[in-house]
């Protein structure tokens, strides 16, 4: 079973990170946070990138995780399978939560 | 033993009764299989007469062909059947048939539940046709949108047969998923790790999780909506604290994923079908496998794409965007390893192979429409347009229906052991082809002159006469053509000539065997040492009837087969398999009873079919397990194998874990839409918020503790030897005191019909409640079996499984608690 979590996990942790940015984003404008200064910035555009930052950080960690002698797979099949949906999870959150930083927020 | 002799005493152990009654009793996959493609492919005759009534009706503008209600009801059944009772089914029927022989086993891993999945969906899908023939079937599309299908706008018992019909059948979709799963994990043949897989495997895997946490959104919307056009629970009346939107993404993150359940096991069948008719293996296996599983998830983040009209911010119309474009990376990946397949071959255009090439032209069509309606602005014009439509027919008919069709011709030997004789496929592919192309091109088209979907007439003056006229003609070509396919699978049944062994030159399981196959699959279970094993080993047929493999011998008239380990497919322990029985069909039949109280209102009646459900449910489960202690069993070639009974983690326990992660994903939908209502539904805050108690909150957080500690109590002594009692015993009074918890909940919230927050609590409490009395009944059982002797330290298997039931109420009370009394602390 662990090789099957190996194989899942890139994907998975992308689905929680978009899913909890996506909420973060409903619970930021119900709750008027692009409104709230912070830094020069809305609160808002701050709380959603550094979630982006943190999620990038965390599948980072994940593919190199499953690079690893330690925690990859002993079997040559399942770690590159494992790795290839490390990077799958990886890139989708580049791409997927890119908007944080580039679109309005609540309009 | 002799191998003619080997047989007959197979064929006796796992021989199904004779004629229509053994329809009734029997639990083997391959005639559920049969029973599941036969019915699924009765109910595509039925939506293709649908379709065909509503090209009718739009062919000539003004049409009196049916009037406004009639057609509403002919779309939204076509859709219905289409995708509930035609494409999840057919795949069941496909995996179920299939997956043992693929995976060189003898049956799936819950044979009883195989066919109570296969009982539910006949019996729910019949209830849908008597609405159709009742004139009342369902009429608000196939998404069922309220506040259209809420009870003010729909006050028939319409929307009613949708809401409970289907969720009926989900129970078939939940079952065959939790099924799929665990036998592609564990019920393989030694040897088969996971890179030996067969790719369909692979696929039927990551389909069967894919609707393990696809479906339960759908179930929750559904018993949601039912609510509130009963008793007026306002989860979508703005007015009331609801918003229609919730109903929106409750079906969305199950409609979308829906479409991918759709395609994976089609696609399954294209990467096991197209080597074979190019006359090599797949080029890029563990691509495909990882492709696969990014299409799984990625198709989570996309429902919005769907709601992309309703207002929603930028920023999260980007985010889907986005995620949209992005899924057409793996499938890409696929129909590049598949052309590679076909580069590295020699491809033979017979039958099946025509289909697959109408696969790859119709997808690729409909997937490049896809990635124009992922763009904002585009969907923005195209939305609820014609052009939907005929996208969703290239996307689900080219990316199902044309594999399924090289399926149905590729395995046709093996389910009649009969060929083909007359040469109507070719004409008939030809007609499909044709006529599809022609019937959703033209629609492309006059959805993008603006022709709205749904609507039943038009005007003359729209200019949309000429190009509905062609898509009508080119439907009624291509129903030509599917019915020619019908015919000529009647008639290969009959009158086709007999198929000599793996006549395809295929290098997978199923084809080591005779056709039709055999109920028990393999006289002896083989060791696999490759991907494509009857290549790296032609005799290998004539070795497994000889009884060279595992379990080469029946005993104790006992219908065996074994696990293995997950990844590296070692074998783990001996399953006996239950026999023929109408347990399932009965059981099914009294779910049905409870869905028919609630749909005719008779709920006097609802606590008796549940009742009913339980104690079958029992009785279902006391039949298993032994009185005695057996230790370790020769499973053949040398390996002593203990019985299922006694290990810690048997089949049950495997089937509970995957049936509570989509419980949980049920449960995360509820609160999903608690938290949505909390920050976006406009009547919100509450006019008051549930008044906390400590004493319910302290005392049924440490009910549920100690609930979970209790059950490890009685796990760790009866394995060293000891009494279980007095876990058990700890274990039930947590329980009970986590029932009065979440009873005092039910009490002491404000009446449910008054606002959305308190139709919430309501239904946190009975989830939680619900949720508690099963694990009391599974204790409850636990001390009927431990007094009469079917527990002992070696026969541990039972406790664990009600220790993940007990662990899951302690987890889910917790959370309703919390989330129900902490909001009254808050200033």
């Amino acid at each position: 079973m662990k090789d099957l979590v190996r194989i899942l996990i890139g994907p998975l942790v992308w689905l929680s990170a978009f899913s909890a940015v996506y909420g973060l984003h409903g619970v930021a404008c119900a709750f008027g946070w692009a409104d709230i200064d912070a830094w020069g910035l809305s609160l808002m555009r701050v709380a959603l990138t550094a979630a982006w930052l943190a999620s990038l950080a965390v599948l980072a960690v994940t593919v190199a995780v499953l690079h690893s002698r330690r925690f990859g797979s002993p079997s040559g099949f399942v770690r590159g399978v494992s790795i290839m949906t490390g990077w799958v999870g990886l890139m989708a959150t580049l791409w997927t939560l890119f908007p944080v930083v580039v679109t309005s927020t609540c309009q | 033993m002799r191998t003619l002799e080997r047989h007959r005493r197979l064929q006796d152990i796992w021989a199904s009764e004779r004629g229509w009654k053994g329809w009734t009793s029997s639990v083997n996959h391959t005639d559920l299989g049969r029973m599941f493609l036969v019915t699924s492919f009765f109910f595509f005759a039925v939506g293709g007469v649908l379709a065909m009534l509503i090209r009718a009706q739009l062919a000539t503008p003004h049409s009196a062909f049916a009037g406004p209600e009639l057609y509403s009801q002919f779309f939204t059944m076509h859709g219905t059947i289409m995708m509930f009772l035609f494409a999840i089914p057919t795949f069941e029927g496909l995996a179920i048939y299939l997956l043992p022989k693929l995976l060189g086993t003898r049956d799936l891993a819950y044979p009883r539940l195989t066919a109570y999945g296969y009982w539910c969906y006949a019996f729910g899908g019949t209830m849908l046709l008597v609405s159709m023939v009742l004139g009342i079937a369902p009429n608000g599309g196939w998404f069922m949108y309220p506040p259209l299908t809420g009870p003010i706008h729909s006050p028939g018992i319409n929307t009613d047969f949708w809401l409970i019909g289907i969720t009926f059948v989900e129970i078939s979709a939940m079952a065959a998923a939790v099924e799929i799963t665990v036998s592609v994990l564990r019920y393989r043949a030694p040897g088969m790790s996971l890179d030996k897989m067969p790719i369909f495997a692979w696929y039927a895997l990551v389909t069967a999780i894919m609707i393990l946490l696809g479906f339960p959104p759908l179930i929750l919307g559904s018993v949601l909506l039912e609510l509130e056009r009963a008793f007026g629970l306002p989860f979508f009346q703005v007015e009331l604290g609801g918003d229609s939107l919730l109903w929106q993404h409750l079906f969305w993150l199950f409609g979308h994923p829906e479409v991918y359940i759709i395609f994976l096991p089609a696609a399954g069948v294209i990467s096991t079908v197209l080597p074979v008719m190019c006359r090599t293996t797949l080029l890029g296996y563990g691509w495909i496998v990882a492709a696969a599983v990014a299409l799984a998830f990625l198709s989570f983040g996309l429902w919005v794409h769907h709601m992309f009209t309703t207002g929603i911010p930028h920023m999260g119309l980007a985010f889907f965007s986005a995620a949209s474009t992005l899924v057409a990376v793996p499938t890409g990946v696929q129909v590049f390893a598949w052309i590679g397949t076909m580069w590295k071959g020699r491809p033979d255009l017979r039958l099946p192979m025509l289909h697959i090439l109408g696969f790859f032209a119709t997808f690729v069509m409909g997937g490049l429409t896809g990635v124009m309606v992922a763009v904002v602005p585009f969907d923005w014009q195209a939305h609820d347009t014609a052009f939907i439509t005929a996208h969703l027919h290239y996307v689900l008919f080219g990316g199902f229906v044309f594999p399924i069709l090289a399926g149905v011709y590729y395995w046709l030997p093996h389910f009649t052991g009969r060929q083909r004789f007359f040469r109507l496929g070719e004409v008939a592919f030809v007609l499909i082809f044709l006529g599809f192309h022609g019937t959703f091109l033209a629609m492309h088209w006059v959805g993008l002159l603006g022709q709205r979907r749904r609507i039943w007439t038009y005007e003359t003056s729209d200019g949309w006469t000429a190009i509905n006229l062609v898509s009508s003609v080119g439907g009624f070509i291509m129903a030509f053509g599917l019915a020619i396919v019908l015919i000529e699978v009647v008639l290969c049944f009959f009158v086709g000539r007999r198929m000599p062994r793996n006549a395809w030159g295929a290098g997978t399981l199923e084809w080591a065997m005779p056709t039709p196959p055999p109920n028990y699959n393999f006289a002896s279970v083989p060791h696999i040492r490759d991907r494509d094993p009857l290549y790296a080993n032609p005799g290998l047929p004539v070795q497994i009837a000889r009884g060279d493999g595992y379990l080469g011998t029946p005993r104790h008239d006992w219908r065996e087969t074994l696990t293995v380990e997950a990844a590296r497919g070692t074998p783990d322990y001996i399953v006996v398999y239950p026999a023929n029985t109408r347990l399932p069909i009965v059981m099914s039949a009294v779910t049905g009873l409870f869905f028919l109280s609630l749909l005719i209102k008779v709920y006097w009646f609802t606590p008796v079919a549940l009742a009913g459900v339980a104690v079958l449910a029992l009785r279902w489960v006391w039949v298993l397990g032994q009185r005695q202690d057996r230790g370790p069993l020769d499973a053949g070639l040398g390996v002593s194998l203990p019985h299922a009974a006694e290990v810690d983690r048997a089949p049950g326990w495997w089937g509970s874990l995957f049936l509570l992660v989509a419980d949980a994903v049920l449960f995360g939908s509820l609160i999903f839409g608690y938290a949505f209502l909390f920050t976006v539904a406009p009547g919100w805050p509450p006019p008051a918020w549930f008044e906390f108690s400590l004493l319910e909150l302290g005392g049924g957080v440490a009910g549920a503790l100690a609930a979970a500690a209790g059950m490890r109590l009685a796990i760790r002594a009866n394995r060293r030897g000891g009494s279980a009692w007095t876990g058990l015993a700890i274990a039930g009074a947590g329980a009970l005191v986590v029932l009065l918890s979440l009873a005092a909940l039910l009490v002491r919230t404000p009446p449910p019909s008054g606002h959305a927050y308190n139709a919430t609590l309501f239904v946190l409490g009975g989830y939680g409640v619900l949720h508690t009395l099963i694990p009391l009944l599974m204790l409850g059982f636990l001390a009927a079996r431990v007094s009469r002797g079917f527990v002992s330290a070696a026969r541990r298997a039972e406790l664990p499984i009600a220790g993940l039931w007990v662990d899951y109420m302690a987890v889910v009370a917790i959370l309703v608690l919390a989330v129900a009394h902490l909001p009254g602390v808050a200033p």
